[in-house]
């Protein structure tokens, strides 16, 4: 057994999985209050990686950045967070809540719809080019933590720290504050909720606040790590963030957050040993193929996922 | 409920990534060759303009515009440009590919740009008698005469892995490769032939697979080993090229990135040291060219390019000088007069020596050229 590898793949594994957990949470929070999946969420994480990219150059780039690392990360993130945010709140304006009493294919289709705008306004604005954070520029390689042969790069290590914060955050404001009382109890029943004095709209518009800023630092966090971005990214990040809230169990927030560990590890585990596990017959390719296995599995088995309670119905 | 919506989620999601597949499937009637007024031509071109693939779209699409540009400047002629977005999707490239069929103004297409949009589209060119010059699409078998109105300004993979092969045994002298493919028409080919080619050389090969959509490799990275001295990347984006030789470095790996003709990118692909194979020279490092590259230059303002655009400038260029021909004797011309003009092709070329195809479409004498990448600096060394 070589234990480096499985160390490496580990650490290659939650770093995927804290990205795909921030995505999922966004996923998870509009769902459990809409009853929506918004399939642009993907999108949005892409264009937080674009006003992460863009603070990154105003600030004078990854080469000469004209303020300290740090406070430029952070800049980084809340900008993106920020936009992210407003971008949400738009789309849930004008896209979403006109069909709010439509029959619930409506706001899907939309939703697919405000996908596609958002990634080709994307590639008006900016172009086809991929763009680098250069983060190998801002961050030495070197820097980092070794064991042994293995060297975990501080970049990873604050990627997978920022995403672990804003997810206990999230737990502290759900279970702790008036407005994740609110947002619970809206989840739980829209009218009942509503009838008790709370007002709704401003709940689910500030649901789409947090959970579209988490999308926006996810994109800022993937730019830093893997360093390209460009307009068509969040398909695939929103599709894998999309299987880990099934997996964990959609509208549930520890769910989202187990479930993105759960796929990131997955992918990345299969990745390292999907050759040896099936004495070459499979290849590294198949490591999509794996992950949404483990999609088809659940549905099957367990379609509330791991954390998701089961539809009760009253006859 | 719950599982009602998310299959329909899936459904959805389902029929957004493969719908245009399905319509792809019902082929329709070859249309017939028809005579068409040479006063309003036009120039189909297909290209990745959307999706992960459009910097290659749009810069092939910028040249083409550019040799428009120039050619009906210098000729007095009016042709335009039709666009076909075919992403990076075989299905999508049948649609465009028969939408092009069907506009009576398309004389010539320029594309597809990979070899997956070639296999698909270029049978319902065959039929309908239209010319497809590509300046990019590689595939060996693209003209084993399967499609006989295809044509390419580049030369093909046959020339490219045995190039890859000698340079990394010989001038590398790599005793361990890993050698990549991104799972497409274009890659898996040309990385299962330099894997025979190295093998026979006495080189270890280990073979891996990527999504060609994927941005992470670190998994694959952890795969490597630390005696691996190259990975052969066989990709068409050159951001993948660049990521994967970022996060060797990340892991502490020594090897370094050779990447095929799709990572040709001075912008995007800029490893601290690394090699690049491709299928034209950079216009820049080409006396004769200069002048193309400053009116270039000021045509897109400064846009940046690689070695994708340059060979779409020539097919272009090369459909539109079949077409005044076919058009020369009484102002009418059928495309498959224009086939026939394009075959006979002999005009200088901006890329070095000049443009004659061979029976079966392939350029004449054109061969692979590669550089070495040192802080991003590109130096041609083979």
């Amino acid at each position: 057994m070589d234990w480096d590898k499985l160390v490496q793949l580990l650490v290659n594994g939650v770093t995927l999985g804290s990205v795909y957990a921030l995505v999922a949470l966004g996923f998870s929070m509009v769902y459990g209050i809409l009853k929506l999946l918004n399939l642009a969420h993907g999108d949005i994480l892409m264009v937080g990686a674009f006003i992460g990219w863009g603070v990154l150059g105003w600030l004078g780039g990854a080469q000469d950045p004209s303020v300290a690392v740090w406070i430029l990360i952070v800049l980084m993130v809340l900008a993106a967070m920020a936009g992210c945010g407003v971008l949400g709140v738009a789309i849930e304006r004008f896209a979403y809540r006109p069909l709010r009493r439509a029959p619930r294919i409506a706001p899907l289709i939309s939703a697919l719809g405000v996908s596609f705008f958002i990634q080709n306004s994307v590639l008006l604005l900016f172009g086809a080019d991929f763009r680098s954070y250069d983060t190998f520029d801002l961050v030495d390689v070197e820097v980092g933590i070794e064991f042994g042969p293995l060297r975990v790069w501080v970049v990873r290590l604050v990627v997978i720290g920022a995403a672990l914060a804003m997810m206990v955050a999230l737990w502290l404001l759900v279970t702790r504050t008036k407005l994740g009382k609110a947002m619970r109890a809206t989840a739980i029943d829209r009218e009942a909720a509503a009838m008790m004095g709370i007002d709704v709209d401003k709940v689910i518009v500030k649901t789409f606040f947090i959970g579209s800023a988490l999308a926006g630092a996810a994109g800022v966090l993937v730019g830093l790590v893997f360093g390209q971005i460009n307009h068509f990214m969040g398909f695939g990040y929103g599709l894998k963030g999309f299987t880990a809230a099934v997996v964990g169990g959609i509208g549930s927030i520890p769910g989202a957050m187990f479930g993105g560990l759960f796929i990131g590890l997955a992918e990345a585990l299969s990745v390292g040993y999907i050759e040896d596990f099936t004495r070459g017959r499979l290849g590294s390719a198949f490591s999509d193929l794996v992950v949404f296995l483990i999609l088809v599995l659940f549905m099957l088995l367990r379609p509330q996922g791991i954390f998701g309670k089961p539809d009760v119905k009253k006859v | 409920m719950r599982r009602g919506l998310i299959a329909t989620a899936i459904a959805v999601l389902a029929f957004a990534v493969a719908g245009t597949a399905a319509l792809a499937k019902t082929s329709g009637p070859a249309a017939p060759a028809q005579l068409a007024a040479c006063t309003n031509v036009s120039l189909g071109v297909m290209a990745p303009l959307t999706g992960p693939a459009a910097f290659l779209g749009q810069e092939q699409l910028s040249w083409t515009r550019f040799a428009v540009t120039q050619y009906n400047r210098r000729s007095g002629t009016r042709f335009k440009v039709a666009l076909g977005d075919s992403q990076l999707s075989a299905s999508l490239a049948r649609t465009v590919g028969r939408r092009f069929v069907a506009n009576d103004d398309v004389m010539a297409v320029i594309g597809g740009s990979t070899s997956q949009s070639v296999i698909s589209s270029a049978g319902l060119f065959e039929r309908a008698g239209l010319a497809s010059i590509s300046g990019s699409a590689t595939r060996i078998d693209l003209t084993n005469g399967q499609f006989s109105t295809f044509f390419r300004v580049i030369p093909h993979d046959a020339i490219q892995s045995p190039n890859i092969v000698n340079y990394v045994a010989r001038n590398l002298r790599a005793r361990q490769v890993v050698v990549l493919d991104s799972q497409d028409d274009y890659s898996v080919p040309l990385s299962q032939a330099v894997a025979r080619g190295l093998r026979a050389r006495n080189v270890e090969v280990d073979r891996e697979s990527v999504a060609a959509d994927e941005t992470d490799f670190s998994s694959i990275v952890a795969n490597v080993g630390d005696d691996v001295d190259v990975v052969v990347f066989a990709t068409q984006t050159a951001s993948a090229a660049q990521t994967l030789s970022n996060q060797l470095r990340e892991q502490g790996k020594d090897a370094v990135v050779f990447g095929t003709d799709g990572a040709y990118s001075p912008t995007q692909y800029k490893p601290r040291l690394g090699y690049v194979s491709s299928f034209a020279n950079d216009l820049r490092f080409l006396r004769s060219a200069r002048a193309t590259v400053r009116a270039y230059n000021r045509f897109s303002r400064n846009k940046a390019f690689g070695t994708f655009g340059p060979p779409s400038y020539m097919a272009a260029w090369v459909a539109m000088g079949a077409i005044q021909r076919a058009c020369a004797n009484d102002g009418e011309a059928t495309r498959s007069e224009v086939t026939r003009q394009v075959r006979r092709t002999n005009t200088p070329s901006i890329l070095g020596g000049r443009v004659r195809f061979t029976r079966r479409g392939d350029v004449r004498g054109a061969k692979f050229y590669i550089f070495r990448i040192n802080n991003g600096n590109y130096r041609l060394v083979g």
